[in-house]
């Protein structure tokens, strides 16, 4: 598969909050069910029906990259991704501190850190949404979809101001 | 292993069955097919004559909706009236 | 794994907690989930005991397979003796509130005493700790759960709580997690307020390896496309669970004015498209919501479009709201029904039992059995919408002589307002029937009587018998993974063949619930969708566990069978119009006005329907008079009850 230039795209208002990335994510990565080892995680607001997905964002200038005393973190062109080299890690977690997103995890039954590596290419978290909040396009298309979604709204929305007028 | 991956299990084969565009009249013991033209809101079943109003969760995908009421509300009060009679 | 998740007994008199595995054979005997809690239910309570006193257990538990990867693994079940039936209480929720509890280790929970002050139970990582509940007391659902959060200083916690109404005592108050998953039925939520035990929260992240991993994702895939193919599913993620009040409206198998009618008219605005339309002009057209791991995601959003609570958020509202405040009162109004689901997930109460005795005590009023001196001066008329709510509240807080009468369930209340009000009762073993009729369908209405929490749909409902599937593919479905050599007719009715598959369902309705799985991922609503033959697979993938689709037919026979044996002890008797496996009169008099034209004049034919029950015993292995065959305990390894294996 043709992945150079492909990354997530997280949708939230179609996420329905189910957290079934969460699972598989971590049976897929640990061979457990345990949302604290995913490397997606729905972050909530019950009172008002608002869920969105988290992950790693793949930044082109990564702080943790940056941050990484040890040189651990790296940019994977082929598969568009950030990568821990475990060899190297210390375990700091200046990473984790440092990450915008808070998609930087550290799992302390490991004592590891870890992130979203895209399950190389194939990532489990898109495969198993059925709505599809969690898509896996090419980057140059997420801006043009969402102009689309956007402008479907636009459209729903004056079509109904033309019908209350009429 | 007791487990067999690919055998299909008999819900799995059941599924072939599945059609879309098509629902089945709510007159229980009639069950005609009704098939709505695409975006049509109304569907009179051809077999018992109920009216039906139709929704679309897809473009593909009708349902009843409802029944229409004037219709379905005289034709099932001459259906009791003749249960009772024959009674 | 799974397997190493625990049970604990908690006694809240004493404050003493014991743990203990749950050891292999008592797995392969019971599994784990409802059947389980039936087991430990039956071992853990003296015949006898009062409901809402001290020594009657509380169980709550997660399924076998909750929150591994298999999907929907969501469903938390709670049982006890039931203070409105005195019978088995039990009900299964969904929501995150089991997944929570397996990561926090734990799998079954065995409540007993009674705390000496307002309390709650904090599950963290294998620790169990009570706290004091006095600034959680007095709150409803929601507000209970975020102040537990806040306290906790944790915002992953989830919470089982009861809502005022448990406090109060209501029999058929319920517990609920999140803002509407509810195990609504049996009055569980009191069983919790007899303890002083508001909530009880969790928080884990406790590894459950999964046996195989690899198989068990790649499995579980096609165990979800198998489920989310199902046209009906589809329709459920659209519409959510009101498409099928839509469905048996329209053909005329709703309830209306307690029982006088089978279809509400008119009610197009709270038909299913009409609730969708709401939510979406609410809450935006991504406005479903889903319960752990499912895809099915049949959980609406909405925001109350108007009146005094505009704006208020909730969610649902399930098929039993719209009968509850919709057609059995005969309110046709969208914003009533929407109301009336805030009003009880907040107060913590069954809306299913909330709707359907206040219709019961509307046509009481109107027959003048009770009076507007009783009621305080509420005009307690059908399609009254405000006295329907007024109502929902008094319940709750047993304000005034008509209230706190019902809040007692409906066979205490009929005590009281005396007459012949019974007689117009629709429940079956103290427990109310749902919004449905079952005059036109013989097989419904055999599983409504015989089902063991009382009238009650999820319990062993061929819900499929509606679909007029051809006999092959009936033969299909229910000639396995036993065979089956009787008649079965796709004429739903009939009273051939109905006794097998209600005998059936219950089976597989025992599965999923041991399982842990929700019943919309088997063969309920629709005929395709996984059950014994695909089980073993996700059995196997996630918990290294080998079964046969016999042996779990099996387990869910013994579990079913455990059930019934609580509830014999507790005094059911095959005839009894208040603990027996019998319908209300009704039935049988009183032929259906409305609907279909083939649905109009029905009634159920009593000696038939005997016969049914004669026969549906044989199949679960009962006498004449309902009581087990001593070959049946033997076959089923149940001669030793209780045994105390746990």
């Amino acid at each position: 598969m043709e992945t150079k230039d492909k990354v997530l795209m997280i949708n939230p208002e179609k996420c329905t909050g189910c957290r079934l990335c969460e699972l598989v994510c971590a049976v897929k990565h640990d061979g457990a069910s345990n949302p604290s080892r995913s490397r997606i995680r729905v972050m909530k607001w019950e009172m008002d029906g608002v869920y969105i997905p988290m992950a790693c964002q793949q930044c082109q200038d990564a702080p943790c990259m940056g941050v990484c005393p040890a040189g651990a973190i790296s940019r994977n062109d082929e598969l568009n991704k950030i990568e821990v080299d475990y060899d190297k890690c210390i375990g700091c977690r200046s990473c984790v501190a440092v990450c915008p997103f808070g998609a930087m995890g550290f799992n302390s039954i490991d004592k590891k850190v870890f992130k979203c590596d895209l399950c190389d290419g194939e990532p489990q978290c898109v495969r198993f949404c059925e709505v599809q909040a969690v898509e896996y396009v090419d980057a140059d298309d997420v801006a043009i979809l969402k102009k689309k979604e956007a402008a479907k709204k636009l459209h729903a929305t004056s079509h109904k101001i033309a019908l209350k007028k009429a | 292993m007791a487990v067999d991956t690919n055998k299909m299990s008999g819900a799995e084969s059941l599924r072939k069955t599945r059609t879309y565009g098509k629902f089945r009249c709510h007159n229980p013991t009639c069950m005609g097919r009704l098939e709505p033209k695409p975006g049509d809101d109304h569907v009179r079943c051809p077999v018992c004559t109920s009216e039906f109003r139709v929704a679309w969760i897809r473009k593909d995908f009708p349902r009843i909706r409802g029944p229409v009421w004037e219709v379905n509300k005289k034709l099932a009060e001459k259906a009791f009236k003749k249960k009772m009679e024959g009674k | 794994m799974a397997l190493n998740r625990k049970i604990a007994y908690i006694n809240l008199t004493t404050g003493d907690i014991e743990v203990k595995p749950i050891p292999l054979d008592v797995r392969r005997k019971f599994l784990g989930g409802r059947g389980l809690d039936a087991y430990l239910l039956l071992n853990h309570s003296e015949k006898g005991c009062d409901p809402l006193g001290p020594d009657n257990p509380l169980i709550v538990s997660g399924g076998i397979l909750t929150a591994t990867c298999a999907s929907a693994t969501a469903r938390t079940h709670v049982m006890a003796k039931s203070p409105l039936t005195g019978l088995l209480g039990s009900c299964n929720m969904g929501g995150f509130f089991a997944p929570e509890m397996a990561w926090a280790g734990f799998h079954h929970l065995v409540i007993k005493g009674k705390a000496e002050k307002p309390s709650y139970i904090y599950i963290h990582n294998g620790e169990i700790e009570i706290r004091d509940a006095k600034n959680i007391w007095g709150k409803t659902t929601t507000d209970a759960q975020w102040a537990i959060r806040d306290e906790l200083n944790d915002q992953e916690v989830k919470s089982l709580v009861c809502g005022p109404a448990g406090e109060n005592l209501v029999a058929f108050a319920n517990v609920m997690t999140g803002i509407k998953n509810a195990g609504g039925r049996t009055g569980m939520g009191a069983v919790m307020g007899s303890k002083n035990l508001k909530a009880i929260a969790c928080r884990g992240t406790m590894d459950i390896d999964i046996a195989h991993p690899v198989e068990a994702l790649e499995y579980n895939k096609r165990f979800i496309d198998q489920i989310t193919s199902a046209k009906v599913n589809k329709t459920q993620g659209t519409l959510g669970t009101p498409m099928i009040w839509g469905a048996t409206n329209s053909w005329g198998g709703v309830r209306t004015r307690n029982f006088q009618y089978n279809q509400c008219e008119y009610a197009d605005d709270i038909e299913p498209e009409r609730i969708d339309e709401i939510c979406e002009e609410t809450m935006g057209p991504y406005h479903m919501s889903g319960c752990f791991g499912c895809q099915v995601h049949c959980r609406a959003q909405y925001r109350i479009p108007s009146g005094p609570l505009k704006g208020k958020y909730d969610e649902g509202p399930e098929y039993t709201s719209q009968g509850a405040f919709g057609g059995e009162p005969d309110c046709t109004s969208a914003e009533t029904v929407l109301v009336g689901n805030h009003l009880v997930d907040q107060y913590g109460m069954d809306n299913l039992e909330v709707g359907s005795i206040i219709s019961w005590a509307m046509e009481l009023y109107e027959l003048g059995i009770i009076t507007s001196e009783d009621t305080d001066g509420l005009d307690l008329r059908f399609g009254n919408d405000q006295a329907l709510l007024e109502m929902v509240e008094r319940i709750c807080f047993r304000k005034g002589k008509v209230a706190d009468a019902l809040a007692n369930g409906g066979i205490q209340a009929s005590r009281i307002f005396g007459k012949n009000s019974f007689d117009y009762l629709i429940q079956v073993k103290g427990m109310s029937n749902l919004h449905s009729d079952e005059r036109a369908t013989p097989g419904l209405a055999l599983n409504i009587a015989t089902a063991s929490r009382g009238s009650d749909h999820l319990r062993s409902r061929p819900a499929i018998d509606l679909y007029h599937l051809p006999e092959e593919v009936l033969q299909k479905i229910y000639g396995n993974p036993v065979p089956y050599n009787g008649k079965l007719s796709s004429e739903h009715t009939e009273y051939v063949g109905k006794p097998w598959q209600v005998f059936w369902q219950e089976n597989c309705y025992m599965g999923v619930d041991c399982l842990g799985i929700c019943k919309y991922h088997t063969t309920f609503l629709g005929a395709t969708l996984p059950n014994f033959e695909d089980w073993p697979k996700v059995l196997y993938y996630n918990t290294g566990l080998e079964f046969t689709p016999e042996e779990l037919w099996e387990i869910a026979e013994r579990c079913n069978m455990i059930e019934r044996l609580f509830n014999l002890r507790e005094g059911l008797t095959r005839d009894d119009l208040e603990k027996g496996d019998m319908l209300n009169h009704r039935y049988f008099d009183e032929p259906t006005r409305r609907g279909a034209p083939d649905v109009v004049g029905r009634t159920i034919d009593k000696e038939k329907f005997v016969r049914m029950i004669d026969e549906f015993y044989e199949h679960k292995g009962l006498d004449k008079k309902g009581k087990p065959k001593t070959k049946t305990l033997k076959r089923l390894g149940l001669t030793n009850e209780p045994s105390h294996m746990l």
